[in-house]
């Protein structure tokens, strides 16, 4: 029993000799669990850190590149989603045909001015793939796919799943996710201090690839999306009824279809997200006379 | 599906095309069958959540439905498509079947199709070029303005919508998952 603590007491001591050895980006390390352990149960191993105090004060956040504790600038928001935009194009193209693409530019950038955010740019593509989805990236970048568009029918469900992503946006959810997980990436920036290029920086931040857009968001995240996305695409003039609609049809396609496996990875099903809706809406549009625009709307040869 | 998407559009034209649509839906929550697309319309009937209906017709915010041997208007947004009630996976499973699982070819087809994944997207390397090419689509916001004002798009007054209470029953979909 005292041969078992003694080896105990030397293994501890061993060990916090060597944590003292341990570099500035372990002091960071541990700041950051700190910071993203807030408010869950302490972990088993937190004597640990109680040995070495949190660096807080060392996190220079503008050597890093982008604010980790406070909100990123319209131009960071910018380069942030820039990359994530060209690495998602990196695995899809856009569709080959201008009228296509700049048609649903004029809606998206209407749909996108009635949310009140001015400070940025929008760019909205229509994706080569017959997978049923639709992408946001910070910064204004608005994707949905071939497989999605086909299925519209008109230009307010066109209105009502862009406005659906604008929300995202304005609401800036793919940023605090991006917040959280900066708190990890700054981790290695720091310890490494490899980040050459402000591309690195970036691409450091979003993880690998386009991945972020594959991890999807909380589901009260899209939610809200679709509560704020319905009425952008009301004040905009449209029928409130499209992105509803849209719901409608995704909720009888078939359940096993691979078209929308990625879409129920990240989205709540439709019928949740309906149910969701209806609790919101409830009689609140009823008085909203929007239009719906079919003859308008361009169909895909 | 087809069977209820190829009638859908024709609606946009054509509310007369109702009897053609008949499609199978299931109601989201406890609500009403009105007389009329109108809240201020004469009650028909109360339909409790689950309950399956057939989808007749549809206009503006409101479905037609048929329930046993009511019929009326309900709210769009308390039924969803497809049938199989509330505890399925919420997708077309019924309709489903019959567009997949009992026509072997369109199985084929469907499987053959490997949409997008995970890994498609973490492989992902960045594209200038395309990129150009989103840029070079981007419209203006006076070009975005002038093109809703040609189809006669106003802006409308709509107030945002109240985010939902936190305390609500268990049953919320809030709180599922």
């Amino acid at each position: 029993m005292k041969r078992k603590l003694m080896v105990l007491a030397i293994s501890l001591v061993s060990f916090s000799g060597a944590a003292t050895a341990l570099d500035f980006g372990k002091l960071l390390e541990q700041g950051i669990n700190q910071e993203l352990n807030k408010g869950k149960q302490t972990q088993p191993d937190a004597s640990q850190s109680a040995a070495t105090p949190p660096a807080k004060q060392k996190i220079d956040a503008g050597q890093l590149g982008f604010a980790l504790f406070g909100d990123y600038s319209p131009e960071e928001e910018t380069r942030i989603g820039r990359q994530i935009a060209g690495n998602l194009l990196g695995a899809v193209p856009l569709v080959r045909d201008d009228k296509l693409q700049h048609y649903v530019n004029l809606v998206g950038d209407w749909v996108a001015q009635q949310s009140g955010r001015k400070d940025i740019t929008w760019h909205f593509g229509v994706l080569d793939t017959e997978d049923i989805n639709a992408f946001a990236a910070p910064g204004g970048y608005i994707f949905l796919t071939k497989g999605l568009y086909r299925r519209l029918n008109n230009e307010a469900e066109l209105a009502g799943v862009l406005a659906h992503e604008v929300a995202h946006v304005t609401l800036k959810h793919h940023l605090k996710v991006l917040k959280q997980s900066s708190l990890i990436g700054a981790l290695g920036q720091a310890a490494s201090n490899r980040a050459k290029s402000s591309d690195q920086v970036v691409q450091n931040l979003i993880g690998n690839g386009a991945e972020i857009m594959a991890r999807g968001l909380d589901k009260n995240a899209e939610f809200e999306a679709d509560r704020v996305g319905i009425v952008f695409a009301a004040r905009a003039g449209y029928d409130p009824w499209g992105l509803p609609e849209v719901l409608q049809d995704l909720a009888g396609l078939p359940a096993k279809d691979s078209r929308t496996s990625l879409l129920y990875k990240t989205h709540p099903l439709p019928a949740d997200r309906l149910a969701a809706l209806g609790e919101a809406v409830g009689g609140r549009l009823d008085a909203v006379q929007g239009k719906d625009l079919p003859g308008r709307f361009y169909r895909i040869k | 599906m087809k069977t209820f998407l190829i009638p859908a559009s024709m609606l946009v034209f054509c509310v007369a095309a109702a009897s053609a649509l008949a499609a199978p839906g299931t109601v989201l929550r406890n609500d009403k069958l009105y007389s009329q697309p109108s809240a201020s319309s004469k009650v028909a009937a109360n339909v409790p959540k689950g309950a399956s209906v057939d989808i007749v017709a549809k206009q503006g915010g409101w479905l037609r439905v048929t329930s046993g041997t009511s019929a009326g208007w309900i709210r769009l947004l308390s039924v969803r498509a497809g049938a199989g009630g509330l505890g399925g996976a919420g997708l077309g499973d019924v309709v489903g079947a019959a567009t997949t699982r009992s026509d072997p070819s369109r199985v084929v087809a469907v499987a053959g199709l490997r949409g997008l994944n995970d890994e498609d997207l973490k492989q992902a390397r960045f594209n200038g070029a395309e990129l150009a090419k989103l840029n070079a689509w981007q419209a203006t916001p006076a070009q975005a303005r002038s093109f809703a004002a040609q189809a006669g798009l106003k802006t409308a007054d709509v107030a945002a919508l109240p985010a939902p209470q936190p305390a609500q029953t268990s049953s919320s979909p809030w709180e599922d998952n």
